[in-house]
């Protein structure tokens, strides 16, 4: 669902931070029919012009707070991602991306279907890596954008 | 003995994705469209979950008041990895469902719906607070499960030994999907699905509909997730014991069929493993249990010969509602719209009305339930 919609198309940036540019950001929506409580947000498979950008250098902000790893993220059991809200990945990335058009390759992983799955132990042990459409129950495939870096965003 | 008529907004999740229709023009939209008025939300979709404030709840009945609609059900979830660190028990989950019937009840809604896999011990451990709150617990029966299996006959037995109206089923009529919808169909020849493969399910369709699909059956064995499981069978070869036999089987009439199909072209025929092959006969019967109806569709249009008269030509929904009124159903039949998303692939011009689509369902499931 949604798989060519979830990243907005005028959302992609570099982040500058004390005059540095250290990575870049999209905005994403929960590419399902209903939100989800955050913790259960396991990440995305990226890759930006043929470079994949792993989890580790992947952050999520959402909910007016920063950005927070998916380490951080796992633990906010308590906390919802509303299915009208936008968040922001960020990711870092010495020097950001140059100026100009860019293909994004990208699949959301959140660990949530429909009650207990024969998955659900070896998850808890180790979440599956985004890109697999294990954890992507309503947009198993990898989706492609095609953006124009719009600028830079100062943290 | 009255049919009444609602919507569960989750038909609009698109234009609320898009931000075309907030939740207030949603229920204006239900509370416009003539002899409806049921309103049925998802929480996690609707509202600011898991507390969406006091001030959203006076706004709520302020919109219920001004558009003349009533809270029917509340639909919710189980996801049982939200602690990370390990699986929710049973315990942990009727906790959650607690919550959500709380909040329910909150919003005036008299039903909470769970989830077809939803243990029946979790409803079980739910039902003091359900009787509490005087919140009736539906449990969802979701093709590919069929009314006849043990999770509807557990409930049913248990009402019956109690006397306790507390739980009831959520019959979605997607149980009488005796064909794959055109919308798939188009969705999947789009993303490069053989002809082969499309005439291949719909042979397939014919042969469960005559009954001699037996050896495709898992509507007795499990629920849901039936889609995700079978395109892992077809990349891997790993699948669920119980649903192994029936995947071979498929597999197996996909390659007589089709010539070298590819992994799309099996997942169009294993379509014919989310039928149910329920019996109308069943739903006339268990009539007394239904809490309210998920009256799923997936594209309407119009009917041969019949400008202007619409139906889901994939859905057998007037059987189901025949067996209804027949079975003297007091309650909620609620258009629950899922063909949007097989639009999805396409430009955002190109999307379909969620609002026609109701509007067009409403209209068939009037002249049914007039019939």
């Amino acid at each position: 669902m949604f798989d060519r919609f979830f990243v907005r198309e005028d959302s992609l940036h570099n982040t500058v931070e004390d005059g540095v540019i250290t990575g870049f950001t999209l905005a994403v929506r929960n590419a399902n029919y209903r939100g989800v409580y955050l913790s259960l947000h396991n990440g995305y498979f990226l890759e930006v012009d043929g470079v994949a950008y792993e989890r580790e250098v992947q952050r999520f902000a959402i909910n007016g707070q920063g950005p927070r790893s998916f380490a951080e993220i796992a633990g906010a059991v308590n906390e919802h991602w509303a299915y009208d809200d936008e968040g922001v990945l960020h990711v870092l990335k010495p020097g950001g991306l140059a100026p100009g058009a860019h293909t994004v390759r990208i699949q959301q992983s959140v660990l949530a279907a429909y009650g207990y799955r024969p998955t659900d132990a070896a998850w808890v042990k180790e979440p599956p890596v985004p890109g697999s459409g294990a954890g992507s129950d309503k947009a198993p495939e990898i989706s492609v954008f095609h953006l124009t870096l719009m600028g830079e965003d100062i943290a | 003995m009255t049919l009444r008529r609602g919507v569960s907004l989750y038909s609009f999740q698109q234009s609320q994705f898009f931000k075309d229709l907030m939740l207030d023009d949603q229920i204006a939209e239900v509370g416009g469209i003539v002899g409806c008025n049921g309103i049925e939300i998802i929480d996690e979709m609707s509202l600011r979950y898991p507390d969406p404030g006091e001030a959203f709840v006076r706004h709520w009945f302020a919109m219920m008041d001004r558009h003349g609609t009533v809270p029917v059900a509340m639909d919710v979830g189980m996801d049982v990895l939200q602690f990370r660190d390990h699986v929710m028990t049973h315990e942990e989950c009727a906790e959650r469902l607690r919550q959500d019937i709380r909040l329910a009840k909150r919003l005036g809604f008299g039903i909470v719906r769970v989830l077809s896999v939803t243990p029946f011990e979790v409803m079980k451990m739910a039902e003091a607070e359900a009787e509490r709150c005087d919140v009736r617990l539906g449990k969802e029966v979701h093709q590919p499960m069929a009314l006849e299996g043990p999770q509807v006959t557990e409930i049913v037995e248990y009402a019956e030994r109690s006397g306790s109206r507390t739980f009831g089923i959520v019959p979605d009529l997607g149980i009488y999907q005796f064909r794959p919808s055109e919308a798939l169909l188009k969705w999947f020849r789009r993303k490069g699905a053989s002809d082969e493969a499309c005439t291949a399910v719909g042979l397939l369709s014919e042969v469960i509909r005559a009954g001699n699909g037996a050896d495709f059956d898992v509507s007795l064995h499990t629920a849901g997730n039936i889609r995700s499981d079978f395109r892992r069978f077809i990349t891997s070869g790993e699948a669920p014991e119980t649903c192994a036999t029936a995947f071979r089987a498929v597999r197996a009439f996909a390659e007589a069929e089709i010539d070298r199909p590819t992994e799309l072209d099996f997942l169009v025929v294993g379509e014919a493993l989310t039928f149910s092959r329920t019996s109308p006969e069943t739903l006339r019967q268990m009539a007394g249990h239904v809490t309210h109806v998920h009256a799923k569709f997936y594209e309407m249009s119009e009917m041969p010969e019949q400008s202007g008269v619409y139906e889901d030509a994939s859905i057998d929904t007037a059987a189901a509602v025949g067996a209804l009124k027949a079975g003297g159903f007091d309650g909620w039949l609620n258009s629950e719209y899922e063909g949007q998303r097989y639009y999805q692939d396409r430009t955002r011009a190109d999307l379909m009305s969620e609002v026609d689509q109701v509007r067009k369902h409403q209209s068939m499931l009037q002249r049914l339930i007039e019939a």
